[in-house]
């Protein structure tokens, strides 16, 4: 047996170990009596994260503990709530929900529709290893909803998924070539991101790997910070022309814009509508799942729960609101948060941090630090990468889609709706919580 | 004059007393010892997979691995505690809640050791992770632009973002005599390449040395630092930096001094000392400190034009937190026509970076830093932390050098995060910052115009 045989197979037995203690872990925390102490944060507390877990593994929503549905921030989704229909006023449980959105409402271009409200955020080679970006496509292809590459580059591994896989434009331009473009049925122009508006991807050399680099047709372990903005575009017109350029090379594309959410975001949104998008991404700035300077995180636009309705009424005011499909990000952590999204006016939601905390994540935050992050997701590290097997991945976010499917089909059924696209824009449906609703956490981190 | 591009030369600076570890690992020997036990007999003697230890941060890397955990290296991940719930116990160490105060947070103590010691802009994965919104600074977001950007290059590229501002009295219009000389109107600035200055030290901490490393800091960074007079030491000449903050009572007796500083700072207002500073010293930037909230019709009128407005070290001002008394004070002075004329800095509860473009979208021109300077030098408070004349902070014995790099690396993380907000508006210089408020968004109208319809909203 050669050197390197020995050092592979030595590899596989300690991944293979602790690839064992992690899943039994996955399963056994969300039973305990009580989290990690170490464990959560404000937007996700820890029980919420052992929710998620719990969801991942079983592919339904916890019983017994309303633990799953909010966070403790005290404001936007987590200080809104539903006006249920008094008890046995609302479907029952025999009556279908239709899930489904369209992403395109124009009257051309082809149809695309997807059988729940949400699909996978943008995550780059790179930001995330091969194997979770495998493990999202798989699932995305069981759900028949879609995954975004980011803006890494598409690995080959991909193409088998490409039918469920968008194809993303950003600043950086890293990846994007004839035969990507060509293969997404939808391309999303990447303007901006809710983690860190204004400011252009960032990937810290630790990350920039061999592979990623040669990905991005880079130098390695040389930080990567993509530019801001699109330097071909300063106005509407100039985007007008990058949908054109788009739609020379895939004429049956449907085109997204990924916006972040300042003040005027709503002009945006009607900007974006007359340079053809078929999909407004706005991307509030309280998600996120790469690396970001912590300042812009918080301070930098608006978090996407004030974002949303206005967009929402500009649209309507302006008479084009059914001809553009709203998505939004940024923050969406549980099914409530999809049903209170689209109650405030969004047609769907796209998810990202929930799925990486159904593959293992715990938030700690230390994606960025030396070989990434320490359960495999967030870090192309050969060893780290191997802790996550795409096929069990796939199980977790699909289990997780499961869970948020039958929750949201139970919030339409408490609220009288058979279809989610009856809940958008029903601010009518909602309540204010007071403002010391179920706090009594503290932030130890 | 050939042109200098303004830099800030952060190095690193590691903190160089000791600080509160984040975690406390406890790890159950007899767990351990059983299950090593199982594991020799599971792997068939594979040592190198029966050690393999579940963190990449060293904390079981130890002689003794997890018998002897170095909980120092631990950054909170989890995974320890995750693959083995009944052994590993990872807990937030309770010492540090001793960091800080009730309003320089642990946290946030951490953020500025960490631009202390780096000069850098953290950054982190993961997401924003605090409190939706809340009073004070954290009920306003700044604005960006998705198109909009000052240059092609990026904002570390070939061209730049201004942080430079000035600091005195700046006429509206210059007049002149019948023989063409200036007719009395000054033109009196002071011009510094970033926004921000020292503010004065506790009184605990007066002459006890850090005098010097605040002027050898301010000085390398081409901005000012503000030093009760009677705490600085015989000198034959004043350092650009210095500012000496002078009692009314006390100004004769300055005047007496062999040196001249470029700007000098009188505590209170008091006509008297005003006029005699202005006439004595005419290139001198007079300006009057006094807390937010009190008048400043008697200076205005006496011609006083570059005012430093107080808060305490938690931002309480007598109208409120200091936010907005920041644009109480820029709206009055817009409202009387001297804004343009006229130089505000702030001080007090200003302790993050965010804070300072937030308290210039506000109205100020320049913010007085006070307590993040003594957290960057590793200062522990003892008890809260509100006031000069009350606050007690034990400093570390450390040499000057290191504590000048400190100082700058803080300026340099800062400046450079100001940087990033300035650069996702697309705004090309501080200056025109200043009062901006349509660049911010605050929580309390964008939560009306969001949610105002919804049942039981109710407007703060």
């Amino acid at each position: 047996m050669s050197m390197s045989d020995k050092n592979e197979r030595q590899m596989r037995a300690v991944t293979d170990k602790h690839t064992r203690a992690l899943r039994s872990g996955f399963a056994r925390w969300p039973g305990r009596d009580a989290p990690p102490p170490a464990m959560g944060d404000l937007r996700w507390p820890a029980d919420l994260i052992l929710a998620t877990w719990a969801q991942a593994g079983t592919g339904a929503p916890p019983v017994g503990s309303d633990a799953h549905t909010h966070g403790l921030s005290q404001g936007g989704f987590d200080r809104l709530g539903f006006k249920w229909l008094p008890d046995g006023e609302g479907l029952g449980s025999a009556t279908e929900i239709d899930l489904a959105i369209p992403l395109n409402r124009r009257p051309y271009d082809p149809r695309i529709e997807i059988p729940v409200p949400w699909y996978g955020a943008g995550m780059s080679y790179g930001s995330v290893s091969e194997q979770v970006m495998l493990a999202r496509a798989m699932a995305a292809k069981k759900w028949g909803t879609f995954t975004s590459t980011g803006e890494g580059g598409y690995p080959d591994s991909l193409f088998e998924y490409k039918d469920h896989v968008i194809t993303q434009v950003a600043t950086g331009m890293f990846g994007v070539r004839e035969v990507t473009l060509k293969a997404g049925r939808i391309i999303e122009f990447k303007y901006a991101q809710g983690a860190k508006p204004g400011l252009g991807g960032h990937l810290l050399g630790d990350k920039a790997t061999v592979s990623v680099a040669k990905m991005r047709q880079s130098v390695p372990w040389v930080s990567l910070f993509s530019p801001f903005p699109f330097h071909s575009v300063y106005s509407v017109e100039d985007h007008r022309k990058h949908v054109d350029w788009v739609k020379t090379i895939n004429p049956d594309a449907l085109i997204s814009i990924k916006v972040s959410t300042p003040t005027d975001v709503d002009m945006v949104a009607v900007g974006s509508y007359y340079a053809g998008a078929h999909i407004l991404h706005i991307d509030g700035s309280y998600g996120g799942t790469g690396a970001a300077p912590e300042i812009a995180k918080k301070n930098i636009a608006m978090p996407i729960e004030y974002a949303i309705p206005k967009v929402h009424r500009y649209l309507l005011s302006e008479g084009i609101r059914d001809e553009i499909t709203v998505m939004a990000s940024g923050g969406i952590r549980t099914a409530h948060d999809i049903a209170k999204a689209i109650a405030l006016g969004a047609d769907g939601v796209i998810l990202g941090t929930s799925e990486l905390v159904a593959m293992g994540c715990t938030r700690c935050s230390n994606c960025e630090r030396g070989r990434g992050c320490p359960f495999g997701l967030t870090t192309t590290d050969p060893e780290l990468s191997l802790l996550i097997d795409p096929v069990w991945g796939a199980e977790r976010v699909s289990n997780l889609y499961s869970a948020f499917a039958q929750e949201l089909s139970t919030i339409l059924r408490k609220l009288g709706l058979p279809k989610v696209g009856d809940l958008r824009g029903r601010t009518d449906l909602l309540t204010y919580l007071p403002h010391d609703a179920g706090v009594n956490h503290v932030d130890q981190r | 004059m050939s042109y200098k591009r303004y830099h800030i030369p952060v190095a690193p600076a590691p903190n160089s007393a000791p600080h509160p570890r984040r975690f406390n690992v406890n790890v159950s020997k007899l767990g351990l010892a059983s299950l090593l036990i199982r594991e020799i007999f599971h792997y068939r003697g594979d040592m190198s997979t029966v050690l393999s230890r579940p963190c990449m941060y060293g904390v079981f890397s130890g002689p003794v691995g997890g018998f002897a955990p170095r909980a120092d290296n631990c950054v909170g991940c989890l995974r320890c505690t995750v693959q083995y719930p009944d052994m590993v116990r990872v807990e937030p160490n309770p010492d540090r809640l001793d960091l800080g105060d009730s309003y320089f947070t642990p946290d946030n103590v951490d953020t500025v050791l960490y631009e202390a010691a780096t000069g850098r802009v953290p950054v982190k994965g993961a997401g924003y992770r605090g409190r939706y919104g809340g009073p004070g600074w954290d009920g306003m977001w700044t604005d960006m632009s998705e198109i909009v950007r000052p240059t092609r290059d990026g904002i570390h590229g070939r061209e730049f973002i201004s942080t430079q501002i000035d600091i005195g009295e700046r006429p509206a219009w210059l007049s002149f005599d019948e023989e063409g000389g200036l007719d009395g109107n000054r033109w009196q600035v002071i011009r510094l390449p970033l926004p921000m200055l020292f503010d004065r030290l506790p009184d605990s901490l007066l002459s006890g040395g850090w005098e010097a490393a605040l002027l050898d800091a301010a000085g390398s960074l081409e901005t000012l630092a503000i030093i009760p007079w009677r705490a600085l030491p015989e000198m034959s000449s004043a350092p650009p930096a210095l500012v000496p903050l002078v009692a009314p009572a006390d100004v004769d007796q300055l005047l007496e001094a062999a040196w001249r500083p470029r700007m000098v700072e009188i505590e209170g207002w008091d006509a008297r000392a005003f006029d005699r500073l202005r006439t004595a010293w005419p290139e001198c930037v007079v300006a009057v400190r006094m807390p937010f909230g009190d008048s400043i019709d008697g200076p205005l009128a006496s011609g006083c034009r570059t005012f430093h407005f107080v808060a305490d070290f938690h931002g309480r001002t007598s109208s409120g937190f200091v936010l907005e008394s920041i644009r109480l004070v820029h709206d009055s002075l817009v409202v009387r026509g001297v804004r343009e004329q006229t130089t505000l800095i702030g001080s007090g509860g200003l302790t993050a970076a965010e804070h300072v473009p937030k308290a210039i979208i506000a109205g100020l021109d320049a913010v007085a830093l006070d307590t993040p300077l003594l957290i960057a030098l590793q200062g522990r408070f003892r008890g809260e932390c509100r006031t000069a004349g009350t606050c007690k902070v034990e400093m570390p014995n450390v040499d000057r050098a290191w504590a000048k790099q400190r100082l700058i690396n803080l300026m340099g993380s800062w400046r450079d995060q100001m940087l990033e907000i300035l650069g996702a508006m697309g705004i090309r210089e501080v200056r025109r910052l200043r009062g901006e408020v349509g660049r911010a968004m605050l929580q309390a109208d964008l939560e009306k115009e969001a949610f105002g319809e919804i049942e039981g909203y109710v407007h703060v």
